[in-house]
């Protein structure tokens, strides 16, 4: 997989760093520079269930490529809506909706998507899988 | 007796483990299950590499040795917890042991109108059977609040709820908060007026000896593996006058007397409850526990794990934007210590901890209206068990001010 620019970079920048800590750290770094949803814009509608926090996420195309921004309360969740960001901003939705979320793994932040209830992230990657489909028109 | 920590840890195979890349693991996530001794382990690994074989059926060796085994595990059981191994029924763990209550006893027992007794201090396992047997039999059931000033029930609301209710249901201590709460009063004044209770003592068997002849309750439910035993193991205590009382809510093999193809009788006593093979290897390992414990000073050991508690309270609750949830000025509860964070999210925290090779737990815990009395959906709690040191509870202490250092 080809990841676009922005990720391959915060990518290989994770790649150096063993530390959990450091990688949360500078996961909120990524999170920063990446548009959120306002607390404004979070209604029931785009709320992803299953997460122990709130979290939401808005999905659009754009000269028919697809965009999202997420909105959680929990910063980890937030990073990871950001990282998200990065990985599907800006392709065809096709291909959003075919997506492996390795990179992930490929920045050693496994251990967030460890798949229990309370984990968040697959149920936010789905709901973007999702949006992506309905806006190819094959949901 | 003071306890031999170091001794004790070492009997723990998986606190030498190291995570987060390379960190010591310091468990603190006991209220949601223990670690287990290398003699349990051991039992349940001897049990399956010597002994496996179904029970009460074959005469071949293995069927002996296994029926010998599981059976003596009762008995082991039994003496553990102050009883005779006629008022044990092995269940999957303490939701099973309320739901044979609310199912085998209340539902043959009670009739519309009969009222159960519960508090909002309830674990949902002790809340859920009674809502849906409220719908089959239109029973009443009335709800006991917390005074979330003093974190105990409300008495006086518990006292105007006995009169006409049948079945008394309460948690010993909170899972949340590590309160325990009044049993001595609860059970005697509930029976002064003519009602059964049940005893959620999952939190409470693990670092208290439980005397099920003296604490004179009707049923206690108690789970293996909050108590070094293995999971999927549990039982449920009850008197022999409310074992004679209750129907079988599972069925099948093993709890039989004689089946025809027109109707069946059942054996008396526990087996009448535990139809199907049962659980064999996880009754040795929860014996196993019982008797890991048993060399140990209980008294000893609840000191120990309710002091840890009281000191990580009485620190953290100075660590600025902390909330603590739970009294624990007091030297009775557990080692369950809640709290939150008035910025950093629940979620985030208890990663931020696990980064630090602290694993502990956070969400609502199972008692949502218990949270939802506090005005709170999640906590972070952090729980301490035997084999936890005053070292451990520092470094938690020290990196919880670290992470609120850092990211609040």
């Amino acid at each position: 997989m080809t990841w676009p620019e922005a990720l391959q970079a915060a990518i290989d920048e994770f790649a150096d760093v063993f530390d959990p800590m450091e990688r949360y750290e500078m996961l909120f770094e990524w999170a920063a520079e990446v548009n959120e949803l306002p607390e404004a814009e979070w209604n029931d509608a785009n709320m992803i269930h299953g997460c122990q926090s709130q979290a939401h996420v808005m999905c659009h195309l754009e000269d028919g490529l697809f965009f999202m921004r997420g909105g959680a309360d929990a910063q980890i969740v937030q990073g990871l809506m950001a990282i998200t960001c990065l990985a599907v901003n800006g392709r065809p939705p096709e291909e959003v909706a075919e997506l492996e979320p390795t990179f992930v793994d490929a920045m050693g932040l496994k251990a967030s998507l460890t798949p229990s209830r309370s984990n968040g992230f697959l149920n936010m990657f789905k709901r973007v899988q999702d949006e992506a489909r309905s806006l190819t028109g094959g949901a | 007796m003071s306890l031999d920590l170091d001794a004790i840890r070492a009997d723990f195979p998986i606190l030498s483990r190291k995570v987060a890349g390379g960190k010591d693991l310091v468990y603190l996530d006991n209220a949601a299950t223990t670690q287990k001794p290398q003699s349990v382990i051991d039992a349940m690994t001897h049990y399956y590499e010597q002994s496996n074989a179904n029970v009460h059926r074959a005469v071949h060796t293995l069927a002996a040795e296994a029926t010998e085994q599981y059976e003596s595990a009762r008995d082991t059981l039994a003496d553990w917890f102050g009883t005779t191994r006629d008022n044990l029924i092995f269940t999957s763990g303490t939701t099973e042991a309320i739901n044979l209550v609310a199912w085998g006893w209340a539902r043959s027992n009670l009739n519309a109108g009969d009222a159960v007794v519960i508090t909002e201090m309830e674990h949902h396992a002790d809340i859920v059977p009674w809502q849906l047997l409220a719908e089959e039999k239109g029973i009443e059931i009335r709800v006991v609040p917390i005074d979330t000033e003093s974190d105990t029930l409300d008495m006086d609301v518990f006292s105007a709820s006995l009169p006409g209710s049948r079945l008394v249901c309460v948690v010993h201590t909170s899972n949340v908060l590590g309160v325990a709460n009044p049993v001595a009063e609860i059970i005697s004044k509930s029976h002064e007026c003519g009602a059964k209770v049940l005893i959620d003592a999952a939190q409470a068997a693990p670092h208290e000896k439980i005397d099920f002849t003296s604490m004179d309750a009707d049923f206690v439910a108690i789970s293996g593996h909050k108590m070094c035993g293995p999971t999927g193991i549990g039982c449920l205590l009850a008197t022999s006058e409310s074992i004679e009382e209750m129907e079988p809510f599972m069925s099948g093999g093993d709890m039989i007397e004689t089946v025809t193809m027109e109707k069946s009788t059942f054996a008396s006593g526990p087996q009448k409850f535990e139809a199907g093979t049962p659980k064999i290897a996880e009754a040795i390992g929860f014996a196993a526990a019982a008797e890991y414990l048993s060399k140990l000073d209980m008294m000893a050991v609840h000191t120990h794990i309710r002091g840890l508690a009281m000191y990580t309270a009485s620190e953290i609750q100075s660590i600025p934007g902390i909330t603590v949830y739970g009294d624990h000025s007091v030297t009775e509860g557990s080692g369950v210590v809640s709290f939150l964070h008035d910025s950093i999210h629940a979620e985030d925290l208890a990663r931020f901890m696990d980064a630090g090779g602290f694993a502990m737990r956070t969400g609502h815990h199972c008692a949502q209206p218990l949270l939802d009395a506090y005005g709170v959906t999640s906590t972070n709690r952090v729980s301490y068990y035997l084999y936890n040191t005053k070292a451990e509870a520092a470094a938690f202490i020290e990196h919880l001010r670290y992470i609120v250092d850092k990211f609040a």
